[in-house]
């Protein structure tokens, strides 16, 4: 299975995304209102592997879990992920364990999950420039670092009929 | 000169992001005139941004999450880029910022310097410098020991650093460091007293920390035919 966290609402095309998405774990920003991540660490000191934070976001870890693949479809945002999808992101954090290791030389988290995912993020919008779409290459490959993906692969579309073309 | 300082922690109380303003304050010229504000996930109000908007200085201070900007944040800089002003005579603000994260590396902070550098670019705002610390939860045992000497050795070259550049108005590149003290020990440390005796406070065990819950009923997406009009 797939979870596949988008930003589309905004874009308008979630008639599209009900058919991509079919049978996925789809998350968009429609479903239910999402809140911030208040950095309390409940999700590994209180609660471990589950938000303590009360709405349909607190299961992410243990729903990323089941999945093979992780794909993000975000606006470019500065180089990096929209608010929401940054927001999703953020809420995944039970997904790994507090503890660290090192791997390239710097600290990381432990897994939790002895299952791997493969991140694949389509970043969309209108005049990136070549440094948005460096920082938010080198986002993904350091997210996909922490999270013990097994790869990666980020791809840059002008816009969202770009984006569905090529994942169609 | 204006200076407005933007607490990006979304923890309440004392904060790590505040520990550092707090440190940055006294260092900053005596004649500014200093505002500060708390971003966390309540939004900044209508006025404040206006006001930020006033400001010849900007300097977010934040923690790291997933390599980047915490979504708050993230959602507050995406607020002002949307209501800048259309006036062009408006003043140029510089952008300063200061991130603190968990693991020990500071050049871990590197994206979301990036990030912030790229916000800059969209706003027409002009990018002063800025600084990456690890060991960020280090802070909260050291409020006693003076920046610049032992574990806040470095932190004082960063703060120098930043306010160096905040006085002259020249850019710099950015700075990325740690806590002066060994990375084993801070990894020991972190292990058997900050996440165990979080744990112990909480009425678990360590072994409870790497709990696997079971997975939760996900509502799948219905395919397009499915779905009521």
């Amino acid at each position: 299975m797939k979870m596949i966290v988008h930003d589309l609402e905004e874009a308008g095309e979630i008639s599209w995304l009900r058919e991509f998405g079919a049978g996925q774990d789809v998350i968009g920003s429609e479903d239910a209102v999402i809140r911030h991540c208040t950095g309390c660490f409940g999700c590994w000191t209180r609660t471990p592997g589950t938000c303590v934070l009360k709405d349909e976001y607190r299961h992410l870890g243990a729903r990323l879990a089941v999945c093979d693949e992780m794909i993000l479809i975000s606006r470019c945002t500065y180089g990096g992920y929209s608010p929401f999808v940054c927001n999703v992101m953020n809420r995944t954090l039970s997904y790994v364990l507090p503890y660290f290791r090192t791997l390239e030389g710097q600290t990381h988290h432990q897994p939790r999950y002895e299952q791997a995912i493969r991140l694949t993020a389509c970043f969309y919008g209108e005049n990136m420039t070549e440094k948005e779409c460096g920082t938010a290459r080198s986002l993904v490959r350091a997210n996909a670092l922490n999270l013990g993906a097994e790869r990666f692969e980020v791809s840059f579309y002008d816009n969202v009929r770009q984006l569905k073309e090529a994942l169609a | 000169m204006k200076i407005a300082m933007i607490n990006g922690s979304p923890k309440g109380g004392a904060t790590n992001s505040g520990f550092l303003l707090d440190k940055l304050r006294p260092l900053l010229p005596r004649e500014a005139e200093i505002s500060t504000y708390r971003v966390g996930p309540k939004a900044l109000k209508e006025e404040d941004y206006d006001e930020l908007y006033r400001t010849d200085i900007l300097v977010l201070s934040f923690p790291l999450y997933f390599d980047a900007v915490p979504s708050h944040l993230l959602r507050m800089m995406t607020e002002m880029e949307q209501r800048r002003p259309v006036d062009e005579s408006q003043r140029t603000i510089r952008v300063y910022a200061m991130v603190n994260n968990g693991f020990f590396e500071g050049d871990q902070c590197k994206l979301a310097v990036n990030i912030v550098e790229n916000w800059c670019e969209r706003c027409g705002f002009h990018f002063g410098t800025a600084f990456g610390h690890g060991a960020g939860e280090m802070f909260s045992s050291l409020g006693n020991v003076p920046v610049g000497s032992g574990p806040l050795k470095n932190l004082g070259f960063a703060l120098e650093h930043l306010v160096h550049s905040i006085r002259s108005g020249e850019h710099a590149e950015p700075f990325f460091t740690q806590p002066k003290f060994p990375r084993f020990l801070w990894q020991l440390s972190s292990t058997r007293l900050f996440w165990h005796g979080a744990a112990k406070k909480n009425g678990l065990k360590p072994k409870d920390l790497r709990r696997r819950p079971g997975i939760p009923p996900i509502r799948l997406s219905p395919p397009e035919n499915d779905v009521k009009r």
